[in-house]
């Protein structure tokens, strides 16, 4: 289980995050929907310190810690146990697809060259891309590329994995192998959160959906109650622009 | 005067002779700076308190000083608080017995030092935030993210500067002639002292001094080709 | 330290060394002048890939930048008279082992940067894409037109700040011709050294005053950079 209570973050003036408190169980997915601007991924950041909250508790593995103040043994903790998926993909540009998803496991998990490079090559082929494995991320497409990131992320078995927006910076039609991959890492029953714009992929995947705006939840909920029967106007006014109204015959 | 061939030959053999001397300071002084440079750089880019602000101040002021000037001053501070300074440290070595090179070592390691660092502040600048990010989320430690993704990504940026830190710190090590060091120039002159035709000599010289730098380029040019790799587009 | 260094003396030197920064600004000033325009032939010759003359630029090049100024000073200073020296005798009357050293160091700043200023001209102006001289065209310009009016003001903007750190680069070379006998900030120390027989002072008041003018310099050329960008 894997729970945020109290997150508060401002940059400079603006106040990104205001009092979010999220708590995920073990094996759910949750995805979290919102604005741009509503602090949704700000919010993903904090969970692994790659932004650091003004204020907040992180309740994960057994252990309470304070987000603000948190040591640099616990901050390493919490990235040992979790993953991030991100955006714009974060490959490390000078290693290949292969060294991409051995790092972690040689470097962290301390494990055998020849394991990791055993445990990689079963990541890559389960994402399909074991024939690329030789290849530097400048020769990837962004969907390839995005897909090792997961690989990657998986690789490592961690309890958490926090996906950021992983197919916002793809070109359409290569969101769709991307959101397959993410599927299937759901099917393995690894907790996720998930931000994202793509509905249908909430609608098919998630046990829960967030919705944030202006630095809070607004409301939460099964996707079905969410996407059909919002409590909230903030919502409706959110999906009613997002969801194309006439794509569905009644 | 005219230029003669075999006083020329003469000092090109006596040139060849004390390459060494010039190789050594060379690369020597290079792989200090290079690891101090890093380092002065390093802790400019993480802001360390008062270390990164000293440095920032140090180096820009240590910029505008000459390389011919810092070695003619520390040489002459040398010579003059040295049998001060030995006779507090109870050290016995007279002032005779040090090789004046270690004056050379000292100039040419703080110049070059700040000027490289100069330029791995600018290969920081060439790296993207999310790499630290990605290292930090597979769990690495801050210096496990810098000694195994952002320093190795550097390398490529730095090559083209490094080269030319190299070949002008081969050109400044010729300076510690004026510290009566015997390096290539001045192992070429000795013959000329013999003749009193000194052209031949700095022509040899001059020579010498260019094969090495060719050298550095063909090297640079090999380590150029294999560490780009993966920022070039297209199929392995 | 008050034996070795008194800062009385230094009060007293400090002035008698600092009026001759102007030997230095001497030589930077046509070191710059003549080598700038040096420099741009050999980068429009370099860029015009003439055969033979493209080569032999490409060795000149190479030389300048491969070997030190000092020694490219003292090939000068007592080259020139040997090659040149009864041409000159007999043509203009003039004796080149009669002229003053500093002539000589000028002329191997000049030829030295002909090679570094002409190469980074030539950085800049191959670094102005090809789509501003396509556009040129397109427009109905002529190549000499195009090649002023569009690529040379945008290859200035990128030459300006290199320009900026070998302008500085030249006036802390100019440390150098001390060793040839010019008197200028280092050999007005030096002199003034020996005279007194205290050289420490001379040698601070220096490296104060080359300092001082090189951060100026730099401070200079980074005000023209700001000014450029608006």
């Amino acid at each position: 289980m894997i729970e945020l209570v109290g997150v508060k973050k401002s940059f400079g003036k603006q106040e990104v995050l205001r009092d979010v408190s999220v708590k995920v169980n073990n094996g759910e997915v949750v995805v979290i929907l919102g604005p741009s601007g509503s602090g949704k991924t700000t919010f993903l950041r904090c969970i692994n310190f790659l932004e650091r909250a003004d204020s907040g508790i992180l309740k994960f593995d057994g252990k309470e810690i304070d987000l603000k103040r948190a040591r640099k043994r616990e901050i390493l903790d919490v990235r040992r146990h979790t993953a991030f998926v991100f955006q714009n993909y974060g490959l490390f540009a000078h290693k290949t697809a292969l060294q991409n998803v051995m790092e972690g496991l040689t470097q962290v998990q301390k494990k055998s060259k020849a394991e990791a490079t055993k445990i990689a090559e079963d990541a890559l082929k389960w994402v399909g891309l074991i024939d690329k494995k030789d290849f530097y991320p400048s020769q990837l497409s962004g969907g390839q590329q995005q897909r090792v990131g997961i690989a990657r992320a998986v690789a490592l078995k961690p309890e958490v994995i926090l996906f950021d927006e992983p197919t916002s910076a793809l070109d359409p039609e290569l969101v769709g192998e991307t959101l397959e991959v993410i599927k299937n890492v759901a099917k393995m029953g690894i907790t996720m959160i998930v931000v994202t714009h793509e509905m249908s992929f909430a609608e098919d995947v998630a046990d829960r959906v967030i919705f944030m705006d202006g630095g809070v939840v607004v409301e939460e909920g099964k996707p079905d109650e969410i996407f059909y029967k919002p409590k909230e106007e903030r919502t409706r006014q959110f999906l009613s622009r997002i969801i194309p109204q006439d794509s569905y015959v009644i | 005067m005219s230029f003669g061939i075999s006083n020329f030959l003469d000092s090109l053999k006596s040139a060849f002779l004390y390459a060494p001397v010039t190789l050594k300071l060379t690369f020597i002084t290079f792989v200090i700076s290079l690891i101090l440079g890093t380092i002065v750089a390093t802790v400019r880019y993480y802001k360390i308190p008062v270390l990164s602000q000293f440095f920032s101040v140090f180096v820009t002021v240590y910029m505008g000083l000459p390389t011919m000037v810092a070695l003619i001053l520390y040489n002459l501070i040398f010579m003059t608080f040295y049998n001060d300074v030995a006779k507090a440290l109870n050290i016995n070595i007279p002032i005779t017995d040090i090789n004046p090179i270690i004056i050379g070592y000292f100039t040419l390691i703080l110049g070059t030092t700040c000027s490289i660092s100069e330029s791995v502040r600018g290969a920081f600048r060439g790296i993207s935030k999310i790499q630290y990010e990605a290292g930090y989320s597979i769990g690495l430690s801050k210096v496990k993210t810098l000694t195994r993704i952002i320093y190795p990504q550097m390398v490529p940026i730095l090559l083209p500067g490094l080269q030319n830190s190299l070949i002008g710190l081969l050109k400044a090590s010729n300076l510690v002639s004026a510290i009566a060091v015997v390096e290539i120039m001045t192992g070429a002159l000795l013959p000329s002292l013999l003749y009193y035709s000194y052209l031949e000599g700095y022509v040899a010289a001059a020579l010498v001094y260019w094969l090495i730098g060719a050298f550095i380029e063909l090297l640079a040019y090999f380590a150029e080709k294999n560490s780009g790799k993966y920022l070039k587009k297209g199929t392995v | 330290m008050g034996n070795y260094f008194s800062f009385e003396r230094f009060i007293y030197v400090f002035p008698k060394i600092i009026s001759n920064v102007s030997v230095n600004f001497h030589i930077v000033f046509w070191s710059m002048l003549l080598g700038t325009i040096l420099a741009v032939f050999v980068a429009v010759l370099r860029l015009k890939r003439i055969p033979v003359i493209g080569q032999i630029l490409g060795v000149y090049i190479s030389f300048m930048r491969g070997t030190p100024l000092l020694v490219q000073m003292m090939i000068a200073f007592y080259g020139i008279p040997i090659v040149f020296g009864s041409l000159f005798m007999n043509a203009f009357g003039i004796n080149l082992n009669r002229i003053e050293p500093v002539i000589f160091v000028e002329i191997a700043i000049i030829l030295n940067e002909g090679a570094f200023l002409g190469e980074i001209f030539r950085g800049a102006i191959t670094s102005v894409p090809y789509i501003q001289t396509e556009a040129g065209y397109s427009i109905g310009m002529t190549g000499a037109q195009t090649f002023t009016r569009i690529v040379l003001p945008q290859a200035f903007k990128v030459a300006i700040p290199h320009y900026g750190v070998d302008l500085v680069g030249v006036f802390q070379n100019t440390s150098l011709v001390f060793t040839l006998g010019v008197v200028d900030i280092l050999g007005k120390a030096k002199t003034l050294g020996a005279a007194t027989g205290h050289t420490l002072e001379g040698y601070v008041a220096a490296t104060v005053i080359y300092i001082t003018f090189s951060l100026l310099l730099k401070g200079a050329f980074i005000l023209i950079e700001k000014k450029l960008a608006d």
